[in-house]
């Protein structure tokens, strides 16, 4: 067991309240990119954020510089963040409850499904939604993670490779010609590689602008969080996490807004 | 004509998923204490959610 499925055990125990995600969950469909800290999707409701919080209290942890592991900031699009040292390891957890490009009726699907997992993990379509960020490199993430998915459907819908969809679109023209029309991708691009490709590069550079567009706002709404943070975190230095946390969503809700403008995810 | 796939990532990064649960783990065990050498360096960034564009204030 590894500290990320080990701290994913315990904050499940008696209920599956987070979903392990993005390096993690990578690592988890057998590719090694790992990433130093853990990232999940957590439950929105108050008994799951009490219970990640108690475990993370027992583990000595304490808040970064984040949104409150709140509902009110979480249901914004907000993500928390806690480290901790264990032994000579710096151990970071990261939070979200809307996770980004994740419709909500598509999250109440994930959650039924992991309902019963002995270790929730996010599945290959939603991890490479997830990784539809502003940096090049999850773009060769999708790419694989396409590779991984078996329905013919999904493997159009996330594919990054000309060559790939080429040979699908050979063995399925027609579902090939729908999903890439809902890429953008039009019959003529189909027909020339080259074509094709060049529509894959402007489609990621488009997914990309539109994550720094998200980040940008989420920045830009946590600007007055950050210029008192120190003070915040000199006030609540000493406390427990949990007393700490208390006095940090207090001081959050007076700078904080619970979601930026523009709707926020 | 010889039919290049396109590729993604390196095979050391794929052959991941033919290892066992008990190697994997060990593997990322191993890695983790090696990343700690850039603790410094990523003190105040974050590598997950909406603060990736902001560093940590200190």
């Amino acid at each position: 067991m590894n500290i990320y499925t080990d701290l994913t055990n315990k904050f499940n125990a008696g209920r599956v309240r987070c979903i392990l995600s993005s390096g993690q969950a990578l690592v988890l469909h057998g590719i090694s990119l790992m990433s130093k800290d853990g990232d999940w999707i957590v439950r929105e409701d108050d008994e799951a954020l009490n219970h990640i919080l108690h475990v993370l209290e027992r583990c000595g942890a304490r808040c970064r510089f984040g949104a409150p592991l709140d509902t009110r900031w979480l249901a914004g699009g907000w993500s928390s963040h806690f480290e901790f040292m264990t032994g000579k390891l710096r151990i970071r957890t990261d939070f979200v409850s809307r996770p980004p490009r994740i419709s909500k009726e598509r999250l109440a699907r994930i959650w039924v499904e992991h309902e019963k997992s002995a270790l929730p993990f996010v599945d290959l379509e939603a991890l490479a939604d997830l990784k539809k960020t502003n940096r090049e490199k999850d773009y060769a993430i999708i790419g694989e993670l396409a590779r991984r998915i078996t329905d013919v459907e999904s493997r159009l819908l996330y594919s990054r490779s000309a060559k790939d969809i080429l040979e699908l679109y050979a063995r399925h023209p027609e579902k090939t010609r729908v999903i890439m029309k809902e890429r953008g991708i039009t019959q003529k691009m189909l027909e020339a590689q080259d074509a094709l490709e060049a529509a894959l590069d402007a489609e990621r550079r488009m997914l990309m602008h539109a994550n720094e567009r998200r980040l940008s706002r989420y920045a830009e709404a946590a600007h007055a969080w950050s210029e008192i943070w120190n003070d915040v975190a000199r006030d609540v230095g000493g406390l427990s996490l949990l007393a700490a946390h208390t006095r940090i969503k207090e001081r959050a809700e007076t700078v904080l807004p619970y979601a930026p403008a523009e709707g926020g995810v | 004509m010889v039919f290049i796939r396109d590729e993604f990532l390196s095979e050391d990064d794929l052959d991941f998923a033919n290892l066992s649960e008990e190697e994997r783990d060990a593997w990322c065990n191993y890695w983790l204490q090696l990343a700690q050498q850039t603790n410094d360096q990523d003190a105040d960034a974050y590598s997950h959610g909406v603060f990736m564009f902001m560093r940590e204030p200190r």
